[in-house]
C-alpha cells in the first residue's frame, strides 16, 4: 500500500480516506502529523485493533536546512467501528456482558441434544427450547440500553408532551426485532401490538434519514411554549393526528387537553367546541387494545380474548360513527377544530387516505393499518403483504438498516436477516442474533448448520462466530474473552484458538499466566509448554536468569535447560569459587527439587552442597563434614550432568580431603573411580576442543599425587 | 462440625469503568460519611495509565475525586495511614503521592539505575518504601529523601533472581516473594549479610504439576512471626518462621489434605488477612482467616481447619482487593472486565 504520493493540498488538511464497499459514505478522519510539505511517501499498515498505521515521510531536503525538521512521522489513526451511536467502551462491555448469557446457552444447548438422544419421551417439567432462547434473549437485551435513567420530576411539566427517555440505539432496536418476530411465542397473539409499542420506542432512529412522527413531535415540543393559542396553529392538529395514527394515545390526548377550549376563562363560550375535544379524548381512552396489559400511563382498553375484542372494537367505531354524524359538529365555531377533529375520527375509523396522510414512511402507515383497519394480521405471510401495500403507498426514499431488516424478517428470508445484520450491524450481532434465528425455524436451523464447501467445510454459524473471535482477539482487552466463541466452533475453532494464545505477548508475567490459565482450561498442554518456552527464552535473553530458568522449567524443556547450562558453567566457574557465592543462591534454591527436570543445573545444586561442607572442614568442623564432603564428592563425580572442565577444579578443591590426616577418606573402590576420571581427563586434553580449567599448572599433578597417596593407604587399611 | 448458620450472602455493587483496573485501594475517607478509593487505570483508548481517586457514598454514588497520569502503566500500588500512596510501573519508576491532592511528593524515574524493567512490587509503611523487581533488585526508598541517588540498594540478584511482592514486617524487616513459591525474610539490622536471613521454598507441586509463584504476601501487625502467601494453582499458605522448614496450606490443589477445600486451581492475585471473619479459636498456633482473590473470578475466605466462605464467582477474574482497614465488612475488588465491585458484608 506504500508508495502513494499526496499533493501538497491535501497533505495539509491531512486527510485519508478509507474507501471500501462496505462504507457508504467515505469517512474522513484527519491526521496531524505535523511534517511539512512536501510529503513525498506515505505507507498505510494495519496496526493494533482498529487502527491503522500511518507513515509520513518527507522529501530529503538539501542539507544546509534539514537542521530542524522532522524527516517523517509514523501516527495511528483509530478507525470508528461503523456504529457511531455506541463508542467502544460500550462496545467492550456488550462483549463482556454477553459471554456468560452465550455459554449458558451453548451449555443448555448439548444438554438438550444429549437428553433428546438417551429418550425420546418428553418429561413432564420439560422447559421448551424458545424459552431458554428468551431467557438468553432478554439477558442480552438488558446489556444493549444504558444503564442510567433520567431522574424523575416530582412534578411533572404539563407542557412536555414527549417523555425524556434513554438515548435509543439501533441494535437494541434491532434485537428486540428479531427477539419478537422469531423467539418470544407468548406474544405471537398480539404480534401487531408489540410492533406499535416498538415503534413507540424506536420512531426517532428514523429521524436521522426522513421525516418520523417522532422528529415533528420534536419539533412541535420546542415551538410549544411560545404559542399563544394553540388550536389556531395547523401544525397543533397535523401533530395530534399523526400521533393518533401511530397510536401514540397518550400523547394525544395530553395535546388535546392544552387546546383552549379547556382554559377557565373560554370555557362558558366555547362549551360546545370543548364538549367535542373532551368527547374525542374519551373516546381515544376508550379504544380497545388486543393485548394483556399496558404500561403505566397508556391508554386504551385491554382484551385478552379475540371475541370479546371484537365486541369491544364494533361498539368503539359505532361510538366513533356516531360521534361523526352528530349535530354538534354545526355548532362548533371555531374551523381548525372541527376539521381537526373530524380527521381524527376518520383516522381512528380507519380511512386510508386520512392515514396515509397522517403518517411519514411506511413503517408508520403499516403500524397505523394494524391499529385502525386490520388488527388481526396475523402470520408472516399476511404481514408481508399489507407492508408490500404499505410500501407502495409510500416508497421508501432512503433507506434504513431496520427497515431493510424488518423488510428481511417479513419475507421469511433467513439469509437476508443474516446478510442484514453483518451488513449494517457488528459480527456481535450476528454471532448472537444467530440464536434466535434458529430458536423456533427448522428451516434456519439447517440453513445455518449445513456445512460449505466454498467456506472450508464450515457452516455459516461457525462462520460468523470465528469472524467475531477475530475481532474480539485485536483488542488487547477483549482477546481472553475470544476462547469462548472459539471452543464453540467445531471445525475450525481449535486451530485458532492456538494461533492466538501462542501470539500474545510473553513478557508481562500477568498476561502470560492468564494466557497459561486459558490454556489449562481447554487443556492445551502442548500449546501452554510452547508459551513457557517462548517466556523463558525472553527472560533468559533479557538478562533474568532466574525467569528464564523457571519458565524453561515450567515447561519442561530439557533441551534449552541444557544449552543454557553450558552458557552458565562458564561463568560459575569463574564465579563460584569466589565469595561472590551467595549470588547464586536464590538460583540455585529454584533448581533444588529433585523432582524437576533441570537439565545439567541440577549438578550446581549439588556443587553449592559440595561447597559448603567445604567450607565447614576450612572453619575446623569435624571428620563427620569431611566424610559428608566426600560423599558429595563422589556424587558429583558419578553424576553424568557434572561437566567435564569441572573434574579437575573439583578434585583440586578436595585436595585437603585427598589427604585427610587422620584416616583415609576415600575406600579403594572411590579412589579408582576418581582415578579413571582423572584418566579420562588426561585424554580429553588431547582434543582440540577441551577448555582448560583456570588453575595452577601444577594442579593435576598434585591431585594424581594425592589420590596416589590416598589410593595407598586405603589398601593399607583394607 | 457444628452446625452453623446460612451466612447471609453479601451485598455486591457493580461499577463499570470503561478502563482496565490495574489495582485498587482503599483510602482513608476525606468525608464521614462517604468512602474513599485509589485505582490504578490503564485506559486501552487513549494508551494512558493513570491513578485516581473516587468517593463512594453510602448510597453508592461514584464521584471522581482527582487524577494523575502515571509515566508508565502501573503494576504495583500501596497506601500507607497517612494518606500516601506508593505506586510503581512497568517501565520501572516508583512514585509517591499525597492521596488528598493527588500530589507527586517523591519520584524516582527509571533512568537512575533503581530497577532493570518492570518492578512488581512495592510497599510502604510510615515513610519508608521498599520495592522489588523482575531484576532481582530490592531498593529502600525513604519519603523523606536521602542519599544521593535517593534510594538504597539493600540487594542485587543481576538477574539470577526475581521478586513478584514484598511486604514490611517492622520498620526493618521485610518479606518478598518470587519463583518456586519462593519467600525470603530480610533484616536491615543485621549488617554485612548480603542476602535475605532466612528463606522458603514451597514444594506443592506434587501432582505432576510444575512449581509455581507466588504474587502476594501479607503479614498481620500483631503476629508478624507467620507471613500469609498467595500464588500459582490457588495456593494459599502460611510460613511460620518458628517452624521454617514447613508451611500451613490454607487452601490449593496438588495436596492431599487440603485439596479437599479448595476454591480455586489458577494464580491468586491478592492475599490479605481478614479481620472481620472471626475465626472459631483463636490460638497463637493457628493461621489468622484470609481472603483471597483468583483469576478463575474467586473471592473468598479460608482459614486453618475452617470450611472457606465464598463471597463473590464472577465469570471473569478478579485481579485485586482491598479490605477496609476502618470497616472491615467492605471490601473493594476489581474485575478483569474494567469494573470494580464492592462487597458489603452483612
Amino acid at each position: 500500500m506504500s508508495g502513494f504520493a499526496s499533493d501538497p493540498v491535501e497533505a495539509q488538511g491531512g486527510a485519508v480516506v478509507p474507501s471500501s464497499e462496505e462504507v457508504k459514505k467515505p469517512v474522513v478522519y484527519s491526521l496531524r502529523h505535523g511534517v511539512k510539505p512536501p510529503i513525498a511517501r506515505l505507507a498505510i499498515s494495519w496496526s493494533r485493533g482498529n487502527s491503522l498505521r500511518v507513515s509520513v515521510f518527507r522529501q530529503p531536503s538539501s542539507p544546509e536546512n534539514s537542521g530542524f525538521e522532522v524527516g517523517g512521522k509514523v501516527v495511528e489513526v483509530r478507525l470508528d467501528n461503523g456504529d457511531g451511536e455506541i463508542s467502544d467502551a460500550q462496545w467492550r462491555r456488550i462483549a463482556y456482558g454477553s459471554v456468560s448469557p452465550f455459554a449458558l446457552l451453548q451449555s443448555r444447548k448439548t444438554t438438550v441434544s444429549s437428553l433428546s438422544k438417551m429418550s425420546s419421551n418428553v418429561s413432564p417439567y420439560h422447559v421448551e427450547w424458545w424459552e431458554y432462547v428468551l431467557e438468553y434473549s432478554k439477558d442480552i437485551n438488558s446489556l444493549l440500553g444504558n444503564q442510567k435513567s433520567p431522574p424523575q420530576l416530582l412534578i411533572e411539566d404539563p407542557k412536555a408532551v414527549l417523555k425524556k427517555v434513554e438515548e435509543p440505539n439501533g441494535l437494541k432496536a434491532a434485537w428486540e426485532l428479531m427477539e419478537l418476530f422469531f423467539v418470544d411465542r407468548l406474544s405471537q397473539a398480539w404480534l401487531p401490538e408489540r410492533l406499535v409499542d416498538w415503534l413507540a420506542d424506536y420512531d426517532g432512529l428514523f429521524s436521522g434519514t426522513q421525516a418520523t412522527v417522532h422528529s415533528k413531535l420534536v419539533d412541535f415540543q420546542k415551538n410549544l411554549v411560545s404559542l399563544q393559542v394553540i388550536e389556531d396553529d395547523p401544525k397543533y392538529w397535523e401533530v395530534i393526528s399523526s400521533a393518533l395514527a401511530v397510536g401514540w394515545l397518550d400523547i394525544v390526548v395530553k395535546l388535546l387537553r392544552l387546546h383552549g377550549s379547556y382554559q377557565l376563562d373560554q370555557l362558558g363560550n366555547r362549551e360546545t367546541e370543548n364538549g367535542l375535544v373532551e368527547a374525542v379524548a374519551v373516546l381515544i381512552s376508550k379504544m380497545p387494545r388486543m393485548r394483556p396489559e399496558l404500561e403505566v400511563g397508556k391508554l386504551g382498553e385491554c382484551f385478552k380474548a379475540k371475541p370479546d375484542f371484537m365486541k369491544a372494537w364494533e361498539r368503539w367505531r359505532m361510538q366513533i360513527t356516531k360521534l361523526e354524524c352528530s349535530a354538534f359538529w354545526i355548532q362548533c365555531a371555531h374551523h381548525q377544530t372541527r376539521e381537526g377533529l373530524r380527521n381524527m375520527l376518520q383516522i381512528m375509523l380507519g380511512n386510508t387516505n386520512n392515514l396515509c396522510t397522517a403518517t411519514c414512511h411506511w413503517m408508520e402507515l403499516y403500524i397505523s393499518h394494524f391499529l385502525y383497519i386490520r388488527p388481526f394480521t396475523m402470520g408472516f405471510e399476511s404481514m408481508y403483504s399489507l407492508a408490500q401495500k404499505c410500501i407502495q403507498l409510500k416508497p421508501i426514499a432512503s433507506s434504513h438498516r431496520l427497515m431493510e431488516l424488518i423488510i428481511g424478517i417479513l419475507g421469511e428470508n433467513i439469509e437476508v436477516v443474516l446478510a442484514e445484520c453483518s451488513r449494517e450491524f457488528s459480527p456481535w450481532m450476528v454471532t448472537h442474533a444467530m440464536e434466535l434465528l434458529t430458536a423456533g425455524s427448522n428451516q434456519a436451523d439447517i440453513l445455518l448448520h449445513e456445512e460449505h464447501y466454498n467456506l472450508g467445510g464450515i457452516s455459516m454459524e461457525e462462520l460468523h462466530r470465528l469472524v467475531y473471535a477475530q475481532v474480539l482477539s485485536t483488542h488487547a482487552l477483549t482477546w481472553q474473552i475470544a476462547p469462548i466463541y472459539l471452543t464453540s466452533c467445531m471445525k475450525q475453532g481449535m486451530g485458532l484458538l492456538e494461533i492466538l494464545l501462542n501470539k500474545q505477548p510473553v513478557n508481562h508475567n500477568h498476561l502470560l499466566l492468564k494466557n497459561i490459565e486459558i490454556c489449562r482450561l481447554y487443556e492445551l498442554d502442548s500449546v501452554s509448554s510452547n508459551i513457557m518456552k517462548i517466556a523463558g527464552m525472553y527472560h533468559w535473553k533479557h538478562g533474568k536468569k532466574g525467569a528464564g530458568v523457571y519458565w524453561l522449567q515450567q515447561a519442561r524443556d530439557e533441551v534449552r535447560l541444557n544449552r543454557i547450562a553450558q552458557q552458565m558453567f562458564d561463568s560459575v566457574g569463574k564465579s563460584i569459587s569466589d565469595e561472590s557465592f551467595r549470588q547464586w543462591e536464590g538460583l540455585i534454591q529454584l533448581l533444588g527439587s529433585e523432582s524437576k527436570p533441570a537439565g545439567g543445573l541440577d549438578f550446581l545444586h549439588k556443587y553449592r552442597d559440595f561447597k559448603k561442607s567445604l567450607l565447614q572442614i576450612c572453619d575446623g568442623k569435624t571428620t563427620d563434614a569431611a566424610c559428608q564432603a566426600v560423599e558429595s564428592l563422589v556424587s558429583l563425580m558419578k553424576n553424568p550432568s557434572t561437566p567435564q572442565r569441572f573434574w579437575l577444579p573439583l578434585l583440586y578443591d578436595s585436595l585437603k580431603l585427598l589427604s585427610w590426616q587422620e584416616r583415609p577418606l576415600l575406600n579403594v573402590l572411590q579412589t579408582n573411580l576418581l582415578l579413571n576420571k582423572l584418566q579420562e581427563l588426561s585424554i580429553a586434553r588431547l582434543r582440540p576442543d577441551f577448555i582448560e580449567a583456570d588453575l595452577p599448572p601444577h594442579a593435576l599433578n598434585s591431585v594424581r599425587l594425592a589420590l596416589a597417596g590416598n589410593l595407598g593407604r586405603a589398601i593399607l587399611e583394607e | 462440625m457444628a452446625i452453623t448458620e446460612i451466612p447471609i450472602p453479601p451485598q455486591v455493587y457493580r461499577f463499570p469503568q470503561s478502563k482496565f483496573i490495574d489495582a485498587v485501594r482503599w483510602l482513608p475517607p476525606l468525608s464521614p460519611l462517604s468512602k474513599f478509593a485509589v485505582l490504578a487505570t490503564f485506559d486501552t483508548d487513549a494508551d494512558t495509565p493513570s491513578l485516581e481517586t473516587h468517593s463512594i457514598s453510602s448510597t453508592s454514588q461514584w464521584t471522581p475525586h482527582s487524577q494523575w497520569t502515571a509515566p508508565s502503566r502501573i503494576s504495583s500500588l500501596s497506601t500507607s495511614h497517612q494518606l500516601l500512596i506508593a505506586t510503581s510501573t512497568l517501565s520501572g519508576s516508583l512514585h509517591v503521592l499525597s492521596a488528598a491532592e493527588m500530589e507527586v511528593l517523591f519520584s524516582i524515574d527509571e533512568n537512575s539505575g533503581f530497577h532493570m524493567g518492570p518492578i512488581w512490587g512495592v510497599d510502604v509503611m510510615g515513610s519508608e518504601c521498599v520495592s522489588v523487581g523482575e531484576d532481582g533488585r530490592v531498593n529502600l526508598v525513604s519519603v523523606n529523601g536521602g542519599g544521593e541517588k535517593g534510594f538504597r540498594r539493600v540487594y542485587d540478584g543481576n538477574g539470577l533472581v526475581g521478586f513478584n511482592c514484598v511486604k514490611w514486617a517492622s520498620p526493618s524487616e521485610f518479606v518478598t516473594g518470587g519463583f518456586g513459591f519462593g519467600l525470603q525474610w530480610w533484616d536491615l539490622r543485621r549488617p554485612g549479610a548480603d542476602g535475605p536471613v532466612s528463606q522458603f521454598k514451597g514444594n506443592f507441586g506434587s501432582q505432576g504439576k510444575g512449581s509455581g509463584m507466588v504474587h502476594s504476601i501479607d503479614i498481620h501487625p500483631s503476629r508478624k512471626h507467620t507471613c500469609l502467601a498467595g500464588g500459582s494453582s490457588g495456593t494459599v499458605f502460611a510460613w511460620d518462621l518458628r517452624w521454617q522448614q514447613q508451611s500451613i496450606v490454607l487452601s490449593g490443589v496438588g495436596t492431599g489434605e487440603a485439596a479437599t477445600h479448595s476454591l480455586s486451581e489458577s494464580e491468586v492475585w491478592e492475599v490479605q488477612y481478614d479481620c472481620y471473619t472471626k475465626s472459631s479459636n483463636i490460638t497463637s498456633s493457628r493461621v489468622l482467616p484470609a481472603m483471597f482473590c483468583s483469576e478463575d473470578g474467586i473471592l473468598a475466605v479460608v482459614g486453618q481447619g475452617q470450611e472457606p466462605v465464598e463471597l463473590l464467582a464472577e465469570p471473569c477474574a478478579i485481579n485485586s482487593f482491598d479490605i477496609d482497614p476502618q470497616s472491615p465488612s467492605d471490601v473493594i475488588c476489581s474485575l478483569e472486565w474494567e469494573a470494580i465491585a464492592i462487597v458489603a458484608r452483612l
